[in-house]
Parts: C-alpha cells; structure tokens; sequence
C-alpha cells in the first residue's frame, strides 16, 4: 500500500484499509472463476471505490480494462 | 466518529490553492495521456497542433492544449455515427447512453459512461448536494422526465447515495406532483427554477400555499441561468418558503461542475479537484481577471470514455475568489452562476441585450407570472416587445407596472426603447425543461455578427 498520496503526503490509516480495499476489489475484479452474483456486484463497489480513492487523492487511473 | 462534516470531501473542498493546482497538473498529465493513447479524436486534433502530453511540464503548460469545440465534437458524430472517433474503448464497455436536450433544434451530441464514469457523475452531485445541506433524513422529490438527456439522472443518483428517500416522479402531471410534495412530506425539490415557479402557480390553483402547507426547505435549481438571478431567487424563496439553490452542469461533462452551498454566497463553487475552469476572453486565448465577464473553458477529470479537455462551453461567467464565501471551501466562484450563454446576446439598434438582464429586471415586478422576448424588425428597425402576463387579480395596476418596465429596462439598455405589451392569461408557452423565452422573428441574413438564431 502507498505511504503516501498523490500530492507526496502521509496517508492515513483510514486511507490505507480504504486504499487496502480498493487493491482487493480490483484483484477481486482481474478473475475470470466468479459467478455472475459475484463479478457484477464487485464491479459495482470497484466503480463506487474508485470514487473513494480518486476523492481522497490516493489514486487516479482508468478502470476500463476491468470492464468498470 | 466526529461532528458530521459540512464538505462532501473534507480534504480536498478545503485543499490549499496551491496543492489544487498540484492535483489539477497530476489529473491533467494522466488524462491527457489516456485520451492521446486511446482516442483518435484527440490525438489527431493534437498532433496537428504539434501537442503532445509530455509537454506539460506545468499547470501553465494546459494553454499548449488546442480548444475543443462542440462544432468538432459534432462534425466528428457525423463522420462515424453515432459517436465518432471521439471514444476511447468501444461502446460494449458503456452502461449509460444520453443526450443533450435538443433544445437548440440541432443534432444533439451523444455521449456514453461505463459503471465508473456513471458513479463519478452521481459523486459530483453529491458534493453539490451535500454542500448545499441534503442529508440522509432529506424526502427528495424529482421533477424531471428520467428521458435521454442527462438532466437530473446524476442527482437522483447522488440522493440515493447520501441516503435520502427519492420520489421520482417521471412523467406525473404538475398536480401530481404537488399532490406527492404534500402527501409524502417531501423536504427537497429538484427541479428548473422555471418549473419551481410553475409548481408554485398550480399548486395556488390547488389550493395549496407551498410555504405553509408543504415541509420543503430546500429547492435544488438547475437547467437555466436563472437559477441564481436574484429577482428570481427572491420571488422562488417567498413562494416555497424554503432556501433556493443553485447548481449548473452539461451534458458533455455528464454532471455539474458548480454548486451553491448553503451560506448561498451569491454564486456557485467550482469542484476544483475534479473540473479545471480556465475564464477567456470570448473565442480568444486570454485569461480573464477575477470580477470580469469571461468565457468558461472547462477540462475535466471525470468520464474517460470520451475525455473532455479545454471546451470551450460558451458560457458568460463572472470568476471571483473562493474567499467571497466564508464557507471554508478554496474552490473558486462564479458570481451568479453562469449568467448566460454569449451567443444569447442580441444585438437590437446597436444595444446588446442579453435575455437573463431582462428576465432580471422583469422579475422584479412580483404581478408577473409569465413573460416572453420577441424581436421583430418592422423596414428597416428592430423592435424588441416583453410580453407580460399578470397573475390573477393583479391587473389594476398595469399602466404603472408598464411604465415602470419600460423605464427599468431602458434605463439598464442605454435607452434602448422597449415596447412592453399585456399577453392574455395563460397564452404564453409554459416549461418544464429549459426556457426558450426569447422569440427571434428577424430575417436571419441581416444578422451575421451576434445572430445566432436558437
């Protein structure tokens, strides 16, 4: 996890687990063995936290390859 | 937990003006990047220009970016319908399909989001909204069609994320909504503010006084200029009783990028983080001061399927520092929100008359319940006429109200005279989405400077 954000700063604890988070559901959407319940609604909740981490300046990227 | 935040996003609504820019550069970088490696559009307009994303070195180096125009985005439409080469991943990626309003009478542009794009739109809401004090307790009520323009879809989105109750009220006929804004204790309506007025008027035909009988104290405006003229505010906040405010987006964004919060400062914040608003001189390059009427030019950092870098929007904004408000947020305002569009201007005997300074004026007069422009040239003269209708009971005083409209109107007009006629109840069009209230009947040949006929 980065230690610090995009602007060069300390990041939080609460922004490395939200950070921590966000690296998971990408992973989490990288799988092809997901049923369908499954890879829809992490979908979802990648596209709702990249809201998090591009509002909180710890990430900034496209998503498209994820299908988000 | 601490005290509940007044921001959406406390970090970045109160980020120096420096780090801003810092953020802005970074976004910039990246996004310039995405759509130079994925968008023929893009990358063909900037290798004709000899602009490359390496050469941002800085902020600064944003001017280096050739304008975007709605008039490429279209001729782009219309050299591969639907959307052009402006996408940067085919369109099986999108989830959201819509549409500018039309309401111009042109082709509208088509624009497409993935699930990212689409939750970004409803986060750019929620900074408004939030800011301008919705909260999870809030009832929200919709009057909007829910059709392909963008309209109010974000800000449905966005209530549903703070947590509030939403009514969506699609296709309801204005008493049913009135009727759902009573029943159902609504607390916030989203609507024009042309349309917050006509629910005004239909609910008084009820019955219904909006400011004692209903709980509403918030009415969240959008769709037009007039949003945040004055008069217009004043008359919305006496009719509804409740706190009006005041937001502006497009569709080519997806969202809105400025929103009133609730210390009202007489203007709307800008979304700093997400949005750059560069204000220039009209079709030119220069950069505009603080206090001066400029053009907006916006890039934003939101929807990657079709980057939007350096329109030129051909709004008239006025910019000024983010400390004419005390709310905390380093986002810069726009005094009055966006004032108009700058090919609104009609040039009438050589006087400039834009519609919103008229509307301003007109509004001032609370007998008023309906008005309409018309230009007409009789030989060789323009004429300009203001079409009043009266509210019930109110036409005792119709000579001083005329002469008070011809004089006020003149006087902001440099004498520019202004004929000012009674037009019969409910014989002026009534609207839901955005008001065409200035009828042009002059030949269009005779105008090629200022005469853009909508």
């Amino acid at each position: 996890m980065p230690e610090r954000d995009l602007l060069g700063r300390p990041v939080t604890k609460m922004e490395t687990e939200l950070a921590h988070i966000y690296g998971e559901l990408k992973a989490l959407a990288k799988r092809d063995d997901l049923p369908p319940c499954a890879e829809r609604n992490v979908k979802k909740a990648l596209a709702c936290m990249w809201q998090v981490v591009n509002d909180l300046d710890l990430e900034f990227e496209q998503l498209y390859d994820l299908g988000v | 937990m601490g005290r509940p935040s007044e921001y959406w996003n406390p970090k970045n609504e109160t980020l120096s003006r420096d780090d801003l820019r810092r953020l802005q550069h970074l976004k910039l970088t990246r996004m310039c990047e995405w759509a130079y490696a994925k968008s023929a559009f893009h990358r063909r307009r900037w290798d004709a220009a000899s602009f490359h994303p390496d050469q941002l070195h800085t902020l600064d180096d944003l001017k280096r970016i050739p304008f975007m125009t709605r008039a490429e985005w279209m001729a782009a439409q219309a050299e591969a319908p639907p959307f052009g080469p402006l996408l940067t991943i085919p369109p099986d990626h999108a989830i959201r399909y819509h549409t500018t309003s039309g309401t111009t009478g042109r082709t509208p542009l088509r624009v497409l989001d993935s699930a990212k794009d689409w939750e970004w739109i409803s986060e750019m809401w929620a900074y408004g909204l939030w800011g301008f004090g919705l909260r999870q307790t809030d009832v929200v009520l919709f009057a909007f069609s829910y059709g392909t323009f963008i309209g109010f879809w974000g800000a449905h989105y966005a209530c549903e994320k703070i947590g509030c109750l939403v009514l969506s009220t699609g296709s309801a006929t204005t008493e049913s909504r009135v009727r759902s804004i009573i029943d159902m204790g609504v607390t916030t309506v989203c609507s024009t503010p042309t349309y917050a007025l006509r629910m005004w008027q239909v609910a008084a035909e009820m019955g219904i006084d909006l400011a004692r009988d209903s709980t509403v104290d918030k009415v969240v405006v959008s769709g037009e200029p007039a949003g945040s003229i004055p008069a217009v505010k004043r008359q919305l906040e006496t009719a509804w009783g409740a706190k009006v405010g005041d937001t502006a987006g497009m569709t080519e964004v997806g969202s809105i990028m400025i929103f009133e919060c609730r210390r009202q400062p007489g203007g709307t914040h800008i979304i700093e983080d997400h949005f750059i608003e560069e204000t220039l001189e009209y079709e030119g390059d220069r950069a505009v001061p603080y206090g001066d009427r400029a053009e907006r030019v916006v890039t934003s950092f939101g929807r990657g399927f079709i980057p939007l870098i350096r329109y030129r929007t051909n709004d008239l904004v006025v910019k000024l520092p983010h400390t004419t408000c005390d709310c905390g947020r380093t986002g810069d305002i726009y005094q009055g929100g966006i004032q108009g569009r700058w090919d609104d201007m009609k040039l009438v005997r050589g006087t400039n008359v834009y519609p919103r300074a008229v509307e301003s004026i007109v509004r001032e007069c609370a007998a008023v319940d309906e008005f309409q422009i018309l230009l007409t040239r009789a030989g060789v003269a323009d004429e300009i006429c203001v079409r009043v209708e009266l509210k019930p009971g109110r036409h005792d005083h119709w000579d001083d109200l005329c002469r008070r409209l011809q004089g006020d109107l003149a006087d902001a007009h440099e004498g520019l005279r202004f004929k000012v006629e009674q037009a019969a109840a409910n014989s002026l069009p009534r609207f839901e989405l955005k008001a065409k209230r200035l009828v042009d009947q002059r030949p269009v040949a005779a105008y090629p400077a200022g005469g853009h006929h909508a």
